[in-house]
């Protein structure tokens, strides 16, 4: 079959720039979400400058210094230092890394596998849909926090692991979004006339859905990053996910209850510091979603 | 109603079927050695057969679901391999002090939540306003654990005003078992004393808890109060002289409170499910930390028999916002 030659005029540029500046404009009125993404970028900075900005790499690695055991804050360690004599704020910073990446990576696992499950089932309709969303209703049901520790326990412990258990709870939201989504958009004309160009189902969906169909995806992949640092740092707090000598928020915050009440700064680094990313995402988040999802804005 | 009612909860049964299914799936399928874990690090193979065949390991999964569902049926969950008790009389000793936690939180959370959100949206943009939403904010990104042991710290060690963890103090008596609750079974028999005491065990950890779900109910009540306050009969309403507490508490409460009852019916699986990391700070003995220490041992048992148990109830739940809907909304009133 021979393609009939379509002459799409494209998009203008300057009009596309504007769009953009309007909606940066929006962003900024309110100053909480530019508060969230400052501390987003900021905490994204220091997890990749975490090697170089580190004051003892050496207590991230497992050394450690019975002389220096639950030292209280101090010019020389900014959080103290815990039972082993380690520097909480380099055991903090080191945790960045691990919380940032798992976090995101449970979003972006999440989004894949949700957003092909919800597109299908959306698209195709009938009993394809029928299959599919009852399976991902029943996902729904289980109380999420259990089924993703029981999923790591089973595993066994690694950031690798803990990512899948907590993925594993998380896609359904993803495909319940998504199939709402492409079931909105899949009878509009401009998706008739692909069909009728002769484009198949996985371009129609991956080349003409998908890309209308982003911002409320991203709102919540903002929003869900907050949560996801959250999810990782519970796993690591009941000690299932991450283990010691790894240094991640949660597991820190689970050694640092076997000294508390005496030694409570080792507690308040990193609970803290769990606190503000999940706030400063959550704002991001707000933020995104007053710009790119016009229905819910007020 | 009635009937409606009737096909729901007809409607429960396929569901939780499917669930067991997932649920004893992903239990059996995921690698992991349980019989080896229980039988203990130096138990020869006849040994380790022995085990698996007391629980049934040895047979095909498709059986072991089969004995595991008829058994289900009949009251009979399985044992924990671990406690080497039926997981049914586990979860029924673990579960009251679950639901005291859960209702606990969730009341104060809808008592404080719903009035301090209604009240942020008619003084829009006051001082009380900012509060409220600043605490909405900052509820919602607490960790529960993180607040908990930060509570500790305050209202337990330095102020010295609330126990540190636990339901009851070993050396009390507990009051005598009627729903298992201890708060409202020293109640119902007017036990001051008893009341005093599991109250003040029970207030830390359902603040903890209570945070998140009345951050949550208080942004919605606010967005939904002024949604409402904006429609058109409000204004006939003012028009024709009704007092603006009339208004309020009559007609905008309970167009408003729709939006916020799905919102409290989604918060009870929520709190269900992560009533975990509260019991483990507080070291409450519900099911949660029954949960953590089946799944730290590969305890395939209790953990289906938890997560179904909670399951339920979070569908159940759910019908019941279901039908709260109809009362607040004549619109979708059931036939």
């Amino acid at each position: 079959m021979t393609m009939i030659p379509v002459n799409v005029p494209k998009r203008d540029q300057s009009a596309r720039m504007e769009n953009w500046s309007r909606a940066f404009y929006r962003f900024r009125q309110s100053w909480l979400s530019v508060f969230g993404l400052a501390i987003v970028l900021l905490l994204i900075l220091l997890a990749i400058f975490a090697p170089v900005i580190i004051p003892y790499p050496e207590h991230v690695l497992g050394t450690t210094n019975t002389a220096a055991r639950f030292l209280p804050p101090s010019s020389a360690a900014w959080f103290g230092t815990n039972a082993l004599g380690q520097d909480m704020f380099s055991l903090v910073l080191a945790g960045s890394r691990v919380s940032l990446f798992s976090g995101l990576a449970v979003v972006i696992i999440s989004i894949l596998v949700g957003s092909f499950v919800g597109a299908v089932a959306g698209y195709f309709g009938g009993w394809i849909d029928e299959i599919l969303m009852r399976f991902t209703d029943l996902l729904l049901t289980i109380p999420s926090l259990i089924l993703a520790m029981a999923v790591a326990a089973a595993l066994g412990t690694g950031v690798g692991n803990m990512i899948i258990a907590i993925s594993i709870t998380w896609w359904p939201a993803y495909a319940r979004l998504v199939r709402g989504e492409v079931i909105g958009k899949k009878e509009e004309q401009f998706i008739t006339a692909a069909r009728a160009l002769g484009a198949g189902w996985p371009r129609i969906l991956g080349l003409h859905i998908l890309p209308n169909i982003m911002s409320p995806i991203v709102v919540k992949a903002s929003l869900d990053m907050g949560f996801a640092i959250l999810t990782v740092a519970s796993l690591g707090f009941v000690g299932i996910g991450v283990k010691a000598p790894t240094p991640e928020w949660g597991t820190l915050l689970s050694v640092a209850r076997s000294s508390m009440p005496d030694y409570w700064w080792t507690a308040l680094a990193p609970g803290f510091a769990i606190f503000l990313a999940v706030l400063a995402f959550n704002l991001l988040g707000d933020g995104l979603r007053d710009v790119l999802d016009p229905k819910a804005r007020r | 109603m009635f009937l409606y009612v009737l096909r729901r909860l007809f409607l429960l049964i396929p569901m939780l079927l499917g669930l067991t299914v997932i649920v004893f799936a992903i239990a059996r399928l995921l690698p992991g050695d349980p019989v080896g874990l229980a039988a203990g690090p130096n138990a020869t193979p006849e040994i380790i057969a022995s085990v698996a065949k007391e629980f049934g390991l040895d047979q095909p999964i498709p059986v072991q679901y089969w004995n595991y569902l008829t058994g289900l049926v009949q009251g009979d969950w399985g044992v924990s391999i671990f406690t080497r008790r039926p997981v049914f009389e586990d979860v029924m000793t673990y579960l009251p002090a679950t639901l005291e936690l859960v209702f606990a939180a969730l009341l104060f959370a809808i008592v404080v939540g719903i009035p301090l959100g209604l009240l942020a949206a008619v003084y829009r943009n006051g001082p009380l306003d900012y509060i409220t939403r600043t605490v909405a904010l900052g509820g919602i990104a607490m960790p529960r654990f993180f607040l908990g042991l930060l509570l500790q710290l305050g209202f337990a060690v330095a102020l010295d005003w609330l126990p540190l963890s636990g339901r009851f103090p070993l050396i009390e008596s507990t009051p005598e078992p009627i729903t298992g609750l201890y708060t409202i079974d020293a109640l119902l028999v007017g036990d001051w004393y008893s009341f005093t005491i599991a109250l003040q065990h029970l207030a830390l950890p359902a603040f903890a808890m209570s945070l998140s779900p009345l951050a949550t109910i208080m942004r919605m009540m606010r967005a939904s109060t002024i949604e409402v306050l904006q429609q058109d009969f409000v204004m006939t309403e003012r028009a024709l002289g009704l007092s603006s507490r009339l208004i309020l508490f009559k007609y905008v409460l309970k167009n408003a409170m729709s939006s916020t009852l799905t919102v409290i019916g989604l918060y009870v699986s929520w709190l269900l499910g992560g009533t975990v990391l509260v019991e483990t700070v507080f070291d409450w003995p519900g099911l949660g930390l029954y949960a953590t220490q089946a799944i730290l041992t590969q305890d395939f048992m209790p953990v289906i028999g938890v997560t179904l148990v909670i399951a339920t109830i979070y569908l159940l739940s759910m019908l019941v916002v279901d039908i709260l809907y109809g009362v607040f909304n004549p619109k979708v009133r059931y036939a």
